[in-house]
């Protein structure tokens, strides 16, 4: 231990750890190769400042025109009607509402780093924490669209809203589908608030890098001033705190009130109490996936290893193990609970599940992807893996779509008399319009990388250790602390 | 908060003093006996009361004890830098978890006037019938064994681990703790819900909630943390741990306790309204049971006293970086677990209306006493923080 000159306990032994235990015990630094603050401003404000890469303009081309097929069946779907997808009795929610919670889901990842992750002091947070909440904002995008038209006559949606009307017609406030109208819209304005707050010291920076005028001016009036003065940061680390303690709690909530959508029902394997908490930390599961799915190719691309560190992917997939694993929990707590409640309807919609029509989407989707693959993470090896960290991610992301359908689907597709059994089957309309948020959302994610800086550069400069006011510069620069080291660069 | 980089830690550490507090041990220990002595009196003058108040002071330890098995695990998983000064105290309490092995027995012993299950003959009701794979005695008591012994196990295995530290101060046995600590996550929450399934859930035999054993893990992970708190001040108020534990580590403390008190509510409420809001009668017979009479008097006392009331106070800087007050809410959070342990047991018995009764009070007092008796005995062995742990020093200038 430092500093126990005096001790009167073996040293001997403590010298003699191996080196590999202190390699195992160093805290690894958050930014890699000593890099400075001004290569972090070039390397990512140089993202956005030079001409667009021919890969983007191919992908977003692509991506384009999937998001225009996703829209045009949309509008096919408004003008004709809701028959054109394949919702039937008793088989009255199918895509349309697993694409909503497997969206909303997929944008729980973005808040939960920037907001919980800095109320927990997780400084690793800041490499990732742009790039998450701005996939978040556009999952919401694309789950907001689902609820939305799937109400059919979707001129009328405005009767989700409670607004004060001639006809004296309100929602039904007990309903937790018009909980849902809230908590998502509640959700979706927080984030952007938080979102954009964090932008605004980068879009200084951008604002005073910028060559054209047009840029100029665009980033200047989104900067709303920014000086980066002493009362400027005041302000904006008072803002960011508050508004990451309003987010907190919404995390948690949003995708809790999605899970009341079925758990409030009567329907064998929907009503049951420990949904909010394992919805949400599917939500989480799913949405770290997909921030991997975003990040790892955008850092190959566009050379951030040193950012986006193997660090960080490595934390990242603890987390999806950790979910992943609380996740299997709930599935074995309902298997259990099905079993022990003694209630034959109950019991049989889990075996449903399992060996009914829609067997594959158990085994393979929520039996492979959500827990079988996730367990690769509890080896250190696999986690900095790259081909496998990806592989997982993409059976997660997969994963969570299958237990979203067989939850909603395998629940309601064997009615409570065999007389009006039924099945779902997709049309094009369905699978298009699905694919079509896909393209939504790249579009809408490449656009973002194209203008925006797509890591906080402010925040992660914070972390460097050069931003510690009791810094001093050694030759060697960042040293692998030894055990018992007092260096904290976590 | 001042600068703590000239903060030392003393080498050797700091260690209680075991024979200055021979008077508060002999206390513990004679206050145990009698309280024991009166509870075989209960037993043999009113067994069926005295089972359900048993369980009653059973449940409450097990659930505190549980806790800091699990704030244990936790640090040792996320590889944490503040709790390491607190640490030691988390792993004398877990420590204590062999002696639930006896406090099990005289579960085992009444267990008839617990269980109706065990009661009911086999072929008089078809539901009861169709979960006798699960709910028969013999593997009722190898369910209790393994969660018990598990706990005990590792738990002792926590604390040898952390002292052999103390001696040879090897990294070496950080990095073995993390990996028993990752390992035991799950088993954890496998046991503290079978647990809960077992001792709680099955006193009413229809009944059932997927949300249960989430629902008595929040209540352990808010009361174990008051637990800690209160120990920790009572060693510093005693001449200890004053320059290791700083009003930081308080602050901290205090955010976790705020953030398993809105989790308690969180689940709790989760549970409540979904079970209210599809009205099963099978399930909501469990709500009812408890909304009416006197007991609706608890279950509201539950819901402001566990939750508005510290929740109000806790989102407050003040209230957390102030030693008395976070004790005082530390102390109202304990009686509060006390209060949920007993609307989840008691109801059971007295249908009718909350009828607190003389039997009531010994096992708690009973189990409470022995556990402090040992607990004291416990803490004086060792440094009563770990004085070698390679964490040690970022904990010592840990600031918020």
């Amino acid at each position: 231990m430092n500093g126990s000159t005096t001790s009167t306990v073996p040293d001997v032994i403590a010298a003699e750890a191996s080196a590999s235990v202190e390699r195992k015990l160093a805290r690894v630094p958050l930014v890699l190769s000593n890099r400075n603050f001004s290569w972090i401003t070039e390397r990512i404000a140089g993202v956005n400042e030079g001409a667009a890469p021919r890969w983007w303009w191919v992908t977003f081309s692509i991506s384009s025109l999937v998001a225009a097929i996703g829209l045009f069946c949309l509008g096919y779907q408004i003008s004709t009607g809701v028959g054109v997808w394949g919702l039937n009795h008793p088989v009255g929610w199918a895509w349309d509402i697993t694409n909503f919670v497997f969206w909303i889901g997929i944008g729980h990842a973005g808040t939960l780093i920037s907001a919980i992750l800095f109320l927990l002091r997780q400084k690793w947070r800041t490499s990732i924490n742009r790039a998450a909440e701005a996939m978040t904002l556009f999952a919401v995008i694309c789950a907001a669209i689902f609820p939305g038209v799937h109400v059919g006559r979707v001129w009328m949606a405005w009767f989700l809203a409670p607004v004060p009307n001639n006809y004296g017609i309100w929602p039904n406030f007990r309903s937790p589908l018009l909980w849902d109208v809230f908590a998502v819209s509640t959700y979706f304005s927080v984030s952007v608030l938080f979102w954009y707050t964090g932008l605004i010291p980068d879009l200084g920076t951008l604002r005073d890098r910028a060559k054209g005028k047009l840029q100029k001016l665009l980033y200047g009036i989104f900067a709303l001033g920014w000086r980066g003065s002493n009362r400027n940061w005041r302000h904006y680390e008072m803002a960011y705190l508050l508004l990451a303690g309003l987010s907190t709690p919404l995390v948690l909530s949003v995708h809790s009130v999605v899970s009341f959508d079925f758990a409030t029902s009567v329907i064998p394997s929907w009503h049951t109490t420990i949904f909010p908490p394992y919805f949400v930390a599917g939500a989480i599961f799913g949405g770290f996936a997909m921030v991997l799915t975003l990040l790892i190719p955008a850092r190959a691309i566009y050379k951030l290893h040193d950012i986006i560190t193997p660090g960080h992917v490595d934390k990242m997939a603890k987390i999806i193990l950790l979910t992943g694993t609380i996740v299997s929990y709930a599935y074995a707590m309902e298997f259990f609970i099905a079993w022990y409640s003694g209630n034959q309807f109950e019991r049989y919609s889990f075996y449903n599940r399992i060996f009914g029509p829609y067997w594959w989407y158990w085994w393979v989707g929520m039996l492979f992807c959500n827990f079988v693959a996730p367990q690769l993470f509890w080896f250190k090896r696999f986690r900095f893996n790259i081909y496998i960290v990806y592989f997982v991610c993409m059976c997660v992301n997969a994963g969570m779509w299958f237990e979203r359908f067989i939850i909603i689907v395998g629940g309601i597709h064997r009615d409570f008399l065999p007389s009006s059994w039924g099945m779902f089957h997709a049309t094009w309309v369905d699978i298009w319009t699905f694919i079509g948020t896909f393209g939504i959302f790249m579009s809408l994610f490449l656009l973002f990388i194209r203008w925006l800086p797509m890591i906080a550069m402010s925040e992660v400069k914070i972390v460097l250790p050069e931003a510690d006011p009791h810094h001093h510069a050694t030759p060697e620069g960042h040293h692998p602390v030894a055990a018992g080291g007092m260096e904290r660069t976590q | 908060m001042s600068d703590r980089s000239h903060v030392m830690p003393t080498p050797e550490g700091e260690y209680f003093e075991t024979s200055r507090f021979a008077g508060l041990s002999m206390i513990a220990g004679v206050v145990a006996a009698i309280a024991l002595v009166l509870c075989v009196v209960g037993a043999l003058v009113n067994p069926q009361q005295f089972a359900y108040s048993w369980l009653f002071g059973f449940g409450v330890f097990f659930a505190i004890c549980a806790g800091c098995f699990f704030w244990i695990i936790v640090h040792h998983a996320v590889d944490a830098e503040w709790s390491v000064v607190v640490r030691r105290q988390l792993e004398n309490i877990a420590s204590l978890f062999p002696l639930f092995l006896l406090f099990f027995i005289p579960i085992v012993l009444l267990r008839h006037h617990l269980y109706e299950w065990l009661v009911i003959p086999k072929g008089t009701d078809h539901l009861l019938d169709s979960k006798r794979a699960y709910l028969n005695l013999p593997f009722f008591i190898v369910r209790a064994l393994i969660i018990l012994t598990f706990f005990s196990v590792m738990a002792y295995l926590f604390r040898r681990i952390s002292v052999a530290q103390d001696r040879d101060g090897n990294p070496a046995h950080t990095l073995r703790m993390r990996k028993l600590a990752i390992a035991s996550l799950p088993l954890f929450g496998f046991s503290l819900t079978f647990g809960a399934v077992d001792w709680f859930m099955s006193l009413n035999y229809i009944w059932f909630s997927t949300m249960w054993g989430v629902y008595i893990f929040a209540g352990a992970a808010g009361s174990s943390m008051s637990l800690l708190i209160l120990i920790i001040t009572w060693l510093r108020n005693s001449g200890y741990l004053k320059d290791v534990v700083s009003i930081e580590h308080y602050h901290t403390m205090g955010k976790w306790l705020l953030a398993f008190t809105v989790f308690w509510a969180y689940i709790g409420f989760s549970q409540y309204m979904l079970i209210w809001y599809a009205n099963i009668p099978e399930e909501t017979e469990y709500f009812i049971l408890r909304n009416v009479e006197s007991w609706n008097l608890m279950s509201l006392l539950l819901v402001f006293g566990r939750f508005f009331f510290p929740f109000g106070l806790l989102l407050l800087r003040s209230t957390k970086k102030k030693v008395k007050t976070l004790c005082i809410l530390a102390g109202w959070i304990i009686f509060m677990e006390l209060v949920d342990i007993y609307v989840i047991i008691l109801p059971e018995l007295h249908r009718s209306g909350m009828h607190l009764s003389i039997w009531d009070f010994f096992p708690v007092i009973g189990i409470g006493a022995t556990l402090l008796f040992f607990y004291l005995r416990l803490v004086g062995k060792t440094s009563l923080f770990p004085t070698r742990d390679p964490r040690l020093m970022e904990s010592l200038r840990f600031q918020n």
